[in-house]
């Protein structure tokens, strides 16, 4: 039974190991494949990564405190059969001391040029799952909830009183991720 | 520093992803940058202040050897009773335009309709360099930046392009940075080198402090 949360729901997450998950199925059409992204932001009290390397995507896959995994890019949504395609799991006992937050969206690459958006792309969806337990936590059908759009803010872990909470933000951007990114990250961004 | 969004980082000169091969008998490198426009107000403009400030930008390229040096530094000259160093050795840059083996050189302003848009042109031909010349590096220094306080933290919608002999680019990658910039007045924008006997291509978006060539040179001497 899958809890999907309101936007703006929290919940309690504790110290547990969690993954966000992210599939959709291939572009069985013609015209380009579909190439969804997971990306995770590690933020501190400054609101920005402390560095590079706790931006964690298709070109950075493990954070330097190794509480973040990403499992790698997919390019098609082909990885898995009605599974999940991309997946980033969390060790929030592992989690730098620095970081106050974590925040994950899922973008599409290249959109604009591909004209691409969620409402074209089938079965897509992005979940929390607490995988002690394998419950999914959260989910939004990204197909259904962001037609128009092509970047989703999933929702953010963030912490309290040293505990860890998850609160599902669920908005939609018609926005790439150098978008969120220069958000985040004050630096050079290459696209 | 820079993150690269671009998968797959570097991109294959001779043939994209499609199969389709490129002509590398000349490669255009080109650079392009816009100045953010400071607004001086209301006052400002009628005093005559908002004016866009002249930012002059320098196309650099090093020739990099197997161990990743400059092995030629050319020499000093003098040109009408101007001194110049670095006169045609492995550095492609304003007061030395072409390689002695006249195989990558810098086109100035000559602006054809080909490549409109780029603000310096450097090009290369890549299948005549000499074996010995492993990588070039691209730079972009802001003459005088440091004195003029004009650094890359004005310095907007910055790109780097390969553009094959046919007129076809292969490659481009925009550079957008902000205010972390300040102060910067030199970038290392990309690199091309050979790879397993093809040429591949990769942004690097590294700012420095100097606005001179001569400072970053100091690493590859």
């Amino acid at each position: 039974m899958a809890i999907n949360l309101q936007k703006g729901q929290r919940i309690d997450i504790g110290l547990s190991k969690i993954s966000v998950g992210l599939g959709w199925n291939p572009n069985e059409g013609t015209g380009y494949d579909f190439d969804l992204d997971a990306s995770a932001f590690m933020i501190d009290a400054n609101r920005v990564i402390p560095a590079e390397e706790f931006f964690i995507f298709y070109g950075n896959t493990d954070s330097p405190d190794t509480a973040l995994h990403h499992t790698g890019d997919d390019p098609t949504g082909g990885n898995s059969d009605g599974g999940d395609d991309e997946t980033i799991t969390v060790d929030l006992t592992k989690v730098d001391n620095r970081i106050t937050e974590i925040l994950f969206v899922v973008t599409i690459h290249e959109a604009n040029t591909r004209r691409q958006n969620y409402g074209q792309v089938r079965d897509s969806y992005i979940r929390l799952v607490d995988d002690n337990t394998g419950t999914e936590i959260a989910k939004y059908e990204l197909g259904e909830d962001f037609s128009i759009e092509t970047g989703v803010e999933f929702g953010r872990l963030y912490k309290r009183d040293g505990k860890w909470k998850f609160e599902a933000s669920g908005v939609g951007y018609r926005e790439d991720l150098a978008f969120f990114l220069s958000k985040y990250f004050k630096g050079q961004i290459i696209k | 520093m820079a993150i690269n969004l671009v998968k797959g980082q570097t991109i294959d000169l001779r043939k994209n992803d499609k199969g389709e091969s490129y002509d590398l008998s000349s490669v255009t490198i080109g650079l392009g940058w816009d100045v953010k426009q400071q607004s001086g107000g209301f006052l400002g403009k009628l005093f005559g202040g908002g004016k866009e400030e002249e930012y002059d930008l320098d196309a650099i390229a090093f020739l990099l050897d197997n161990n990743g040096k400059v092995a030629n530094l050319g020499r000093s000259v003098n040109n009408n009773g101007r001194h110049i160093n670095f006169f045609e050795g492995d550095i492609i840059f304003f007061n030395s335009l072409k390689h002695p083996s006249g195989n990558i050189w810098l086109t100035g302003d000559n602006r054809t309709g080909e490549g409109d848009g780029d603000d310096e042109q450097i090009i290369v031909k890549l299948d005549a360099l000499d074996p010995k010349y492993d990588k070039i590096l691209f730079i972009v220094s802001i003459y005088q930046g440091r004195q003029k306080n004009q650094h890359f933290g004005m310095v907007d919608n910055a790109f780097i392009r390969a553009v094959d002999s046919k007129g076809h680019e292969i490659a481009r990658y925009s550079l957008s940075g902000n205010s972390s910039y300040n102060g910067m007045c030199a970038m290392t924008f990309a690199e091309a080198y050979r790879k397993d006997g093809t040429w591949k291509f990769r942004a690097i978006g590294d700012p420095h402090h100097t606005d001179s060539f001569v400072d970053i040179l100091e690493k590859y001497k």
